[in-house]
């Protein structure tokens, strides 16, 4: 063996997974030869040390927020994903056509918000930002109003459901509301991270990636009920024509 | 680790936790997160290197997962799966910046780095510092196979399958990162210091 053979045995040979007779044959090549000696010891050493190079662990937010941009992902097979509890699928039935457009107005409340450029990620240049451009304050300000649109929504939507318990699952409704709810406690977090450090970009951003994070929830909700109303349109025709009356 | 093929047993677990995930089961995508997410928090920060944007990429990744799920069919485990998805993400991310940056991406043939001949080891004991910057300043295909290998542990045949491309060439992959970490701490650290 010369050196340009071992050099094609290095990565079994450094790995330890030469058969015996190849680890006979290196180390015969290895006890005449120090370059190739000192080079496997030197790889060894990088092996051994990348080997124990520290575990580092993503920061406790980033699950709260993986979960609230799966929450407001849309369903596969016309499911939502509850991060709430442990059990098996929601059957979604077909219900509540009404429930469409209520909370379609409630969108149509958000579209403001929809449509907001995140702030900038450098402070320097946020603090040069025209004073017209929406800040934090203005944008939750007008969220925390659209809120309060959205919640006379689900009340209205829950009156439906005690009066008409028949047609309206409830798993459907408690689904939606954890969802819902694992969006605001990432809001609620976010906008604690932002009254600690006020100035901070990246507190700025989370906060207005969680509300945009509850507006997307809100359409692919829109967009679930408009797919059942496809399947049904009688019955949701019913339900809307009730709702406007 | 799970194998890239896997047994009946885990095939069969894999499959039900994806089922679960596809039916709804929120639990069921946590643990899956639980299960995955330091190993493939560690691969995103040191395949960005110091530009630190490893948390945001860790949840991409997941979404990702989530909206691909459905592909998934137990062809190999899904933690092979997982982390061929994320591995293909951070290097999608880091041809799209140095896209952006104007350079070069690093393709499978590019030549080695200069052996360092000496009679003598060259390095003493490798500070994690000194392996850190020399990890981060490799091409990131050969950064892709020498995180999963040398520092996660994988197999070549896994590191293969995750990245796509053939067991030797992980292989060379491999050797091609320890060689251009050696020279680095041989020349780049000491050049560093000066």
């Amino acid at each position: 063996m010369n050196c340009a053979d071992l050099n094609e045995a290095l990565v079994d040979l450094v790995d330890g997974r030469l058969d015996g007779a190849g680890q006979r044959t290196v180390e015969r090549h290895l006890e005449g030869c120090a370059n190739c000696r000192a080079l496997v010891e030197d790889l060894r050493s990088i092996r051994a040390a990348a080997f124990m190079l520290d575990r580092r662990e993503p920061k406790a937010e980033t699950w709260s927020k993986v979960k609230a941009a799966i929450a407001a992902e849309p369903a596969s097979r016309g499911r939502l994903l509850d991060m709430g509890a442990r059990r098996g699928g929601v059957n979604w039935p077909v219900w509540l056509g009404a429930a469409a457009a209520l909370i379609l107005a409630t969108v149509i409340g958000l579209l403001p918000l929809m449509n907001r450029t995140p702030p900038a990620h450098d402070d320097t240049a946020q603090q040069a930002t025209d004073a017209a451009q929406p800040t934090v304050d203005s944008v939750t300000a007008e969220f925390e109003a659209a809120e309060k649109h959205y919640q006379k929504a689900i009340d209205d939507l829950q009156t439906i459901a005690n009066k008409d318990t028949g047609e309206l699952d409830p798993q459907v409704a408690a689904v939606l509301q954890k969802n819902l709810t694992v969006i605001d406690q990432a809001i609620t977090e976010s906008r604690a991270a932002l009254r600690s450090q006020p100035s901070s970009a990246n507190a700025q951003s989370g906060l207005f990636e969680a509300l945009r994070s509850k507006v997307a929830l809100l359409q692919q909700t829109v967009e679930l009920i408009n797919e059942m109303r496809k399947g049904n349109q009688a019955e949701a025709g019913r339900r809307a024509q009730t709702l406007s009356q | 680790m799970a194998p890239s093929n896997p047994t009946g047993d885990v095939k069969s677990a894999d499959l039900d936790l994806v089922g679960r995930i596809r039916s709804g089961d929120g639990a069921a995508f946590e643990t899956l997160y639980r299960q995955h997410a330091t190993r493939l928090y560690n691969l995103a920060s040191r395949m960005m290197g110091a530009h630190g944007e490893a948390d945001d990429l860790l949840q991409d990744i997941f979404l990702l997962a989530y909206r691909k799920l459905g592909s998934f069919r137990g062809e190999s485990s899904l933690g092979t799966w997982l982390y061929r998805l994320a591995m293909n993400h951070c290097l999608d991310v880091l041809r799209n910046r140095q896209t952006r940056m104007g350079q070069q991406t690093d393709s499978l043939d590019e030549p080695d780095a200069a052996p360092v001949a000496s009679p003598v080891p060259v390095l003493g004991a490798v500070s994690r510092i000194d392996l850190e910057r020399a990890i981060d300043s490799l091409p990131p295909a050969c950064r892709a196979a020498f995180l999963l290998h040398d520092v996660e542990g994988f197999g070549h045949q896994e590191v293969g399958t995750m990245l796509g491309i053939s067991e030797g060439t992980s292989k060379s992959q491999v050797h091609k990162a320890r060689m251009r970490i050696r020279w680095y701490l041989a020349n780049g650290a000491k050049r560093a210091e000066s």
